[in-house]
């Protein structure tokens, strides 16, 4: 490859190979690894096109062209979504009526004690929990969604050590600390089983 | 048969034989990558195009993928410009595709 010769090339290069990664997570498994080869090998073309003059304009068509991709992988695949397998249906499917529970346990919380912060931040945990079975359903989105819910899942751990912390006697609180721990693990292992076994976790560099 | 794809046969026709990559295709074409690879893709699957990755002329080059008319793409490729272009003379009669063709 070229060395880049300009300041910022190499960032650039970057979210370039980032809006390709995004495009070919949508393909489907036996083209994405290769057309995201295909697509990232053109991204130092673009950038050092002699015919073009202007450096900022190459890095925008540059750009351009990779967030372009995004739109070419739909077209391509003829599918933007995913159908995950029975089994793991289901959980997601268990685990939506989950989080759409816990969305109406927190908002009737949140509406009796407005002034308890801990409760938006229980809220938001539980909205994340409901989006992210959703958001296995679209390559597009599972990525975020995922990074969303374990963002949502640390978040919900620390309210938790924190409650425990204010109201160390309050037995309840390590109750309740305890099953939120217990059904966390419980989630992390059903995932990372299913999520080897059906390959729902998967990057665009990856062999899919 | 769409402009986008008229465009792109245009552009391989120039240089029938001579392999093109993906960004030269662009430019040729004027087309965003969006249309252009869903129409080479579409290409390469009724075997009018063949595509084949480069030999990295540099250590940590990556390889870019080339694509090429095989002779059955030029010679459809021909056909249905020599049918656009009959069409276009006669603006009384509109387009209609012939089975099988590219569309």
């Amino acid at each position: 490859m070229r060395k880049p010769g300009l300041r910022g090339e190499r960032a650039l290069l970057r979210i370039g190979e980032y809006l390709v990664g995004c495009a070919c997570r949508r393909l489907p498994r036996g083209t994405g690894k290769d057309r995201y080869r295909e697509w990232v090998a053109e991204l130092p073309a673009i950038l050092h096109d002699p015919e073009i003059r202007f450096a900022p304009y190459r890095a925008v068509r540059m750009l351009g062209y990779a967030a372009d991709t995004l739109r070419g992988a739909a077209r391509t695949s003829g599918r933007t979504r995913h159908r995950p397998p029975a089994p793991l249906a289901l959980l997601l499917g268990v685990l939506f009526a989950a989080g759409l529970a816990l969305v109406a346990w927190d908002i009737r919380t949140a509406v009796r004690a407005p002034g308890h912060w801990p409760n938006y931040l229980y809220l938001t945990w539980s909205l994340f929990l409901a989006a992210w079975p959703l958001g296995q359903y679209a390559w597009s989105t599972a990525r975020m969604t995922r990074l969303l819910f374990f963002g949502g899942l640390l978040a919900g751990m620390v309210v938790n050590i924190w409650t425990a912390v204010q109201a160390p006697a309050n037995w309840v609180n390590y109750l309740v600390a305890a099953c939120y721990f217990s059904v966390v693990l419980l989630l992390l292992w059903l995932m990372r089983r299913f999520g080897r076994r059906h390959g729902l976790s998967v990057r665009p560099g990856s062999t899919r | 048969m769409t402009v986008p794809l008229e465009r792109v046969l245009r552009a391989f026709l120039d240089e029938p034989t001579a392999p093109r990559y993906g960004y030269d295709l662009m430019k040729a074409a004027s087309l965003q990558s969006g249309t252009l690879y869903p129409l080479l893709a579409r290409l390469e699957q009724q075997k009018l195009v063949a595509s084949a990755w480069e030999t990295p002329q540099q250590e940590g080059q990556r390889p870019r993928k080339y694509y090429r008319l095989t002779g059955e793409g030029i010679r459809v490729a021909r056909l249905e410009l020599a049918r656009s272009s009959r069409q276009e003379r006669t603006p009384g009669r509109p387009g209609r595709l012939a089975p099988g063709s590219l569309g």
